[in-house]
């Protein structure tokens, strides 16, 4: 086995694994805060995505402007999603709220699907934009993998700024550590959750667009990929960012090199059966970092 | 209504729909008895979910897998051949085992990361469908040959729900059904009073398994077709969980109210409408969870509706009211240990427990004997607490040993412990929420060493109950008691284990005066009484000060007082880190702190 | 008030009921003054819903066509009948598409069964023809064991078969220079596409192609890096994909950007569709068509018009011709048998042999038909017949030249 072969493979699970992360991040930061199972969080992103790849169709607009027009959309559905529907379940006993919020997010789901495939068509779409590659010896590297890991890298070191530096990422922080304490200190809990929720939203849209860049979407894969995501928090811890880059990573390397040492047909496999392992051997997930 | 009409009632209306249902295949057309039939699968489907959902409190999200292994195993035993139910009774044991191989990583989850994990396990059967093919045939999947199955397939899913609600209803009145809702309640609890909490959880999920393998067969049997997408796909996988819960979840009419309706709503759509009809579907769906989140048949106007009030009870309002009624004796049911002072019941040496790198409790010694009552105070974070959880084995001590009544609690289970005759009540109340003050004391009635069966806990409970003077409130649910009513009620349920050493903690903060001199004289009683040995925390020495016969100081997890209550308070080093310089020994009789 | 409220319990069981319950009434059949009423669903929501869009439309647009000037012609009422369909969505759930079809059996009253597509439709529906005895014609089913099962009133017209998808290009490639040796099969886990594969390996090893590997991917796949990097050190002639276009959008991009080389990429689903997702990626590959809108043919014009009507290209999705042929062959039968009587018709049906655009539509005993497809390649983005020679509206280019 050259070693070229094993780095291009790493180059191919690494991108696929920032991806992964990717849709992890905003799952996350929602779930340590308003913890609640959101079910309708891959489809969010599958309708970003196909709104996308149809912005970019009709008017060919460069991923970055496709980005900041759809930020502003999902800020607002995100918002206005937790206000109306799950915010009022909060006021709930522990076992109406979580049964509510699994209804309520199974039923985004659905009608979310469904709404995209009417409005859009139930076909697969991506955004075909092509940027050449360049060969380092026998190792190659397209450049849109390049940018998409840049915006992927980018994304995360925002993110940790915002969260270590800004009162918002602080108070996210605190309230996904202890809620009650966090309030005491001025954290209005309920605003906070609405404008976490909505933050979360808006790291989706960017998930969406570098997500189509890659790989087709279509209004149906939602779910799978809340799986994915679900699978890759656990690993990483909640609310830790780090931790979830480092598990998605993780996640997309073990699948490349599944495919490569093994059988490609196994390789989605690969991160379940992972998953079940470490959760057997560490319950309580991985504690990347020093955090928690 | 009276709970006796809404029995009658309720049963009438089962018995009509099993009639209703039972008539389909004979009268009816093949589409009514083929949609009927998928109406008896999803419940099916939906009521085994409830078992380990709704009355355990655990939400797999994976039960679909079940399912899908239950129509792969029947499958491919009827295609080598094997008769009919051979090949059920195959997959129903087949998917028994798996189910109880993945219990035990499965169940090292709580909470929503066990809701997780179980929902990863469908895309790794599907793709195990699909790579395993010469067993599954891979993406080919398996054709059965197609005879006309529908009639007999029909009457068997009948069967099998018609066994699923009786079950439901069965393991209600079961010590089976009262672990599971323990276990749902509150886990660590359960187990301290005497429940064994893994035997439970494997039953109930092989339990469940199996009704949903038997769902898969038939099915598949009936499609006379099984293929990884079609069994396993996710698509379909959110179905019977939110139809159970959109019905109601933990209670007996929950699932099948929410079969119904969403099967029913379903089909009419698919029906009369071209377009959008899974919009409409989810947003039924996601309204109902926004307003009525406990299911419909919990919604307040839906509960108010009289004539729908044998399908609303919850399980409490259907206990058999001769529990409630039967005439309380006045005494105790515990039994009356003779009491030998020189014996000791409780021994610990160089007993330590640490969390990380802070030592909670740093090489104690002690020796409790028979029948005293010994005080045991300290500040706070000395590490009061923190012995109480090693003795009742909510913690595994570090290291050195730990022996009730000669016998070493070193590596016991926590029900085990119970069993041995270590009761004990909580800092912070933790009673059964959502059961009631009576159910609270039945269960480790139920549970203890040679435990009762339910009717008559729940009748003996009520003596527990008026000694504690609990009985107005005796079929409210406990979540809705006030704080001192909840103490009350710990300290009930704690008696109730029949314990021999019995560990009270900070019963005292936040009750009146007189609240306060009741639990003194039931400590003092109980010990009269029935021989039993207690140990209490406490910081209102004045309350401690009337009974104690020895006090034991703690001070950053170790012991620097241990005496008579007039040496302990003339320490020095106890003066100076705890009771303050200024402290006088209160006269006896005396009520304030 | 016990009693009463009881009996108002079962009153209202028994009127939920009774809308379930109806007598089997009898078909009208061999009617010369009702229309023929073709029942069918279409997987429009679900995850089948991604392999084809607008069909219902499509569907409503053949019957009005058709009618445009009478309908089908019936020997027996001596005129020309007008057809209706009868749709309803599966939602891509095999147990509702059975449920639906029970019920176009037996309230909806319809006289013949057209489609279902896909596999794990074509699984547990086609029994039910045989149940009521309902000719059913269904489209884009693939998979031959599904034909074996000795069912008698069950066709399919998937476009094109397993045994034939390639034949035309493995015939092409015995006649270009230089000559391929090897040849890499990446094959995507569905059935169907196993079939092919498993198929045409044996029989390019017979026309003296050596197989240098042979590798799956499942559905999921989203990187290739892994399976790429063996395609490259295989250095293959010929890399053969056997798959379904959308699943294999990523690989297709990914072999671009890692520069695979080869003489040709060939792909059993070259549609207009992956076109679209690669876009200049595609350029040079070869594929299979089963017709294409400029081939001549019977009944092109009837298909043209309803593709263009409805808005639906043949090129955009393959499994288009497999509907329509069903509904095409559906007429033939009524029209071959003479009068709307479902044994004549099933008659009919038996080793028919039926026209369509593409070619003769003819029938197995087990109802599988024999469906071929031309060889097609991209050339300047657009797509061109190269095989064989009588229908090829463009010249092949060997090697491909933007694989090399």
């Amino acid at each position: 086995m050259p070693i070229e072969v094993l780095i291009q493979v790493l180059i191919g699970g690494v991108l696929l694994g920032g991806l992964y992360a990717l849709v992890a991040f905003g799952l996350s930061l929602i779930y340590g805060v308003v913890r609640i199972l959101n079910f309708a969080h891959g489809t969010l992103l599958a309708v970003g995505g196909v709104a996308a790849s149809l912005a970019y169709a009709a008017w060919q607009w460069h991923p970055v402007w496709l980005i900041l027009a759809l930020i502003p959309i999902f800020v607002v559905f995100g918002w206005l999603f937790y206000r109306g529907l799950l915010q009022p379940l909060e006021k709930r006993n522990h076992f109406e709220s979580t049964v509510g919020t699994v209804l309520v997010t199974v039923g985004a789901l659905l009608m979310l699907s469904d709404l995209t495939a009417k409005l859009a068509g139930p076909t697969q779409k991506n955004i075909p934009l092509r940027f050449e590659s360049f060969e380092i010896g026998e190792i190659i590297i397209s450049m849109s993998q390049v940018w998409i890991l840049a915006g992927i890298a980018l994304l995360t070191i925002a993110m940790h700024f915002f969260l270590r530096r800004t009162w918002f990422g602080n108070a996210i922080r605190a309230v996904t550590q202890d809620s009650v304490g966090a309030q005491i200190c001025g954290v209005h809990s309920s605003r906070m959750k609405a404008a976490t929720f909505a933050f979360g939203s808006a790291i989706v849209a960017v998930a969406a667009v570098l997500y189509t860049l890659s790989f087709p979407v279509d209004p149906y894969m939602g779910f799978g990929l809340t799986v994915k995501a679900f699978t890759i928090i656990i690993l990483g811890g909640i609310g830790n960012l780090l931790g979830a880059l480092l598990a998605g990573l993780f996640l997309g390397v073990a699948e490349g090199m599944t495919g490569l040492f093994w059988k490609p047909e196994w390789a989605p496999a690969i991160s379940v059966i992972l998953l079940l392992l470490i959760l057997v051997a560490f319950p309580n997930g991985f504690r990347i970092g020093k955090r928690q | 209504m009276s709970a006796a009409l809404s029995l009658r009632g309720g049963t009438a209306l089962a018995c009509t729909g099993l009639a209703a249902a039972a008539c389909v295949p004979m009268f009816g057309n093949a589409y009514a008895t083929t949609f009927v039939f998928t109406i008896l699968i999803a419940y099916i489907l939906a009521q085994s979910w409830d078992w380990i959902a709704g009355e355990m409190g655990y939400v797999n999200l994976g039960h679909y897998c079940f399912y899908g292994i239950g129509a792969y195993a029947f499958s491919i035993a009827l295609v080598a051949k094997y008769p009919v139910l051979l090949a059920l009774l195959f997959c129903v044991a087949f998917t028994a085992i798996v189910a109880m191989l993945l219990s035990f990583p499965l169940f090292r989850l709580k909470g929503d990361y066990f809701a997780f994990a179980t929902l990863a396990l469908l895309p790794l059967a599907e793709i195990l469908a699909y790579n395993l093919s010469d067993i599954t045939k891979g993406g080919d999947g398996i054709s059965l040959p197609p005879q006309s199955v529908l009639s007999i397939a029909y009457w068997g899913a009948l069967g099998v729900c018609v066994v699923a609600a009786y079950l439901t209803v069965w393991l209600n009145r079961q010590h089976f059904g009262y672990a599971l809702k323990s276990i749902r309640n509150d886990e660590e609890v359960a187990e301290v009073m005497g429940i064994r909490i893994f035997p439970v959880k494997l039953r109930v999920t092989v339990l469940s398994a199996s009704f949903a393998a038997l769902a898969g067969a038939l099915q598949s049997w009936q499609l006379s077709y099984v293929d990884p997408p079609t069994v396993f796909g996710l698509n379909v996988a959110l179905v019977p969980v939110a139809m159970a819960l959109l019905g109601g979840s933990g209670l007996l009419w929950g699932p099948i109210i929410g079969v119904l309706l969403l099967a029913c709503m379903q089909q009419w759509l698919l029906i009369n409408l071209k377009t959008l009809q899974t919009t409409i579907y989810g947003a039924v769906i996601l309204l109902i969870g926004r307003f009525m989140p406990g299911g419909i048949l919990r919604a307040p106007w839906i509960r108010r509706l009289p004539w729908l009030h044998a399908l609303t009870r919850e399980h409490h309002e259907r206990i058999d009211s001769s529990t409630t009624h039967a005439a309380v004796q006045g005494h105790l049911p515990l039994p009356k240990r003779s009491i030998h002072r020189e014996q000791p019941v409780l021994q610990c040496q160089g007993l330590t427990m640490a969390f990380g790198g802070n030592i909670a409790v740093n090489q104690i010694d002690l020796r409790l004997m028979q029948g005293e009552i010994i005080g045991l105070i300290g500040a706070n974070g000395s590490g009061k607490t923190t012995l109480f959880n090693c003795i009742s084995k909510v913690y595994e001590p570090r290291s050195g040993s730990l022996s009730l009544d000669g016998t070493s609690l070193i590596g016991l289970r926590r029900d085990e412990v119970a069993h041995l005759g270590v009761g004990r009540t909580y800092q912070i109340p933790r009673p059964f929420g959502d059961l009631t003050v009576q159910e609270n004391i039945a269960i480790p009635l139920m549970f203890k060493h040679q435990g009762l069966a339910p009717r008559e806990a729940l009748a003996r409970a009520r003596e527990f109950i008026a000694y504690v003077d609990l009985e107005p409130h005796l079929t409210e649910r406990a979540d809705s008691l006030s704080l001192q009513q909840k103490k009350a009620l710990e300290f009930a349920r704690a008696l109730a284990s029949e314990p021999k050493l019995l560990l009270v903690d900070e019963v005292a903060s936040g009750l009146t005066p007189i609240e306060i001199n009741r639990f003194v004289r039931h400590i003092r009683h109980v010990r009269d009484e029935f021989g039993i040995t207690v140990i209490w925390v406490e910081h209102i020495f004045s309350a401690l000060a009337q009974v104690v016969d020895r006090v034991i100081v703690l001070e950053q997890g170790q012991c620097i007082a241990d005496g008579s209550l007039q040496s302990v308070i003339a320490d020095e080093r106890v003066l100076r880190t705890y009771l303050g310089s200024a402290a006088q020994l209160p006269n006896a009789g005396s009520t304030h702190a | 008030m016990k009693l009463s409220q009881t009996k108002l319990l079962i009153t209202l069981v028994m009127t939920l009921s009774a809308g379930l319950v109806s007598t089997n009434a009898l078909a009208k059949l061999n009617s010369c003054n009702d229309p023929i009423v073709f029942g069918t669903t279409i997987s429009e929501t679900g995850v089948f819903s991604t392999l084809a869009e607008k069909w219902r439309r499509m569907t409503e647009v053949f019957a009005e066509e058709v009618n445009k000037d009478g309908g089908v012609m019936v020997k027996a009422c001596n005129k020309k009948i007008p057809i209706k369909f009868v749709i309803y969505d599966d939602q891509s759930v095999p147990a509702t598409a059975v449920s639906l079809y029970e019920r176009m059996a037996t309230v909806d009253n319809v006289d013949f069964f057209v489609g279902p597509d896909w596999s794990s439709m074509g699984g547990p529906v086609p029994p039910l023809a045989d149940k009521h005895k309902i000719p059913m014609i269904s489209a884009n089913v693939a998979t031959p064991s599904l034909y074996d099962r000795g069912l008698q009133y069950f066709w399919g017209t998937p476009f094109p078969v397993v045994p034939r998808w390639s034949e035309r290009y493995f015939d092409m490639i015995k006649t270009v220079s230089p000559q391929p040796k090897t040849i890499f099969f990446v094959v995507h886990d569905n059935p169907v596409m196993k079939g092919i594969a498993g198929f045409w390996t044996k029989k390019a090893e017979a026309q003296g192609l050596k197989i240098v590997g042979n590798e799956t991917f499942s559905q999921e796949s989203k990187d290739f890096t892994a399976l790429i990097s063996k395609i490259r050190a295989a250095r293959p002639d010929i890399v053969y994909i056997a798959s379904f276009d959308n699943p294999s959008v990523p690989l297709v991009q990914q072999m671009r950007q890692l520069k695979v080389r080869a003489m040709d990429v060939h792909h059993t689903m070259l549609t207009g569709s992956l076109a679209r997702q690669v876009n200049k990626d595609v350029e040079g590959m070869t594929g299979e068509l089963p017709w294409y809108p400029g081939v001549k043919g019977p009944y092109d014009g009837l298909v043209e018009r309803v593709l263009q009507r409805s808005g639906v290209s043949m090129f955009d999705y393959i499994f288009t011709l497999g509907r329509i042929g069903s509904y095409l062959v559906a007429i033939q039968a009524i029209e071959k048998a003479g009068v709307v009587d479902r044994e004549k018709v099933k008659e009919a049906l038996f080793k028919g042999t039926f026209k369509s655009p593409a070619g003769d539509i003819k029938f197995d005993e087990r109802g599988f038909p024999d469906n071929g497809a031309f060889a097609i390649q991209m050339q300047g983005g657009k797509v061109f017949v190269v095989w064989p020679p009588e229908v090829a509206t463009g010249k092949l280019q060997w090697p491909a030249p933007t694989w090399q």
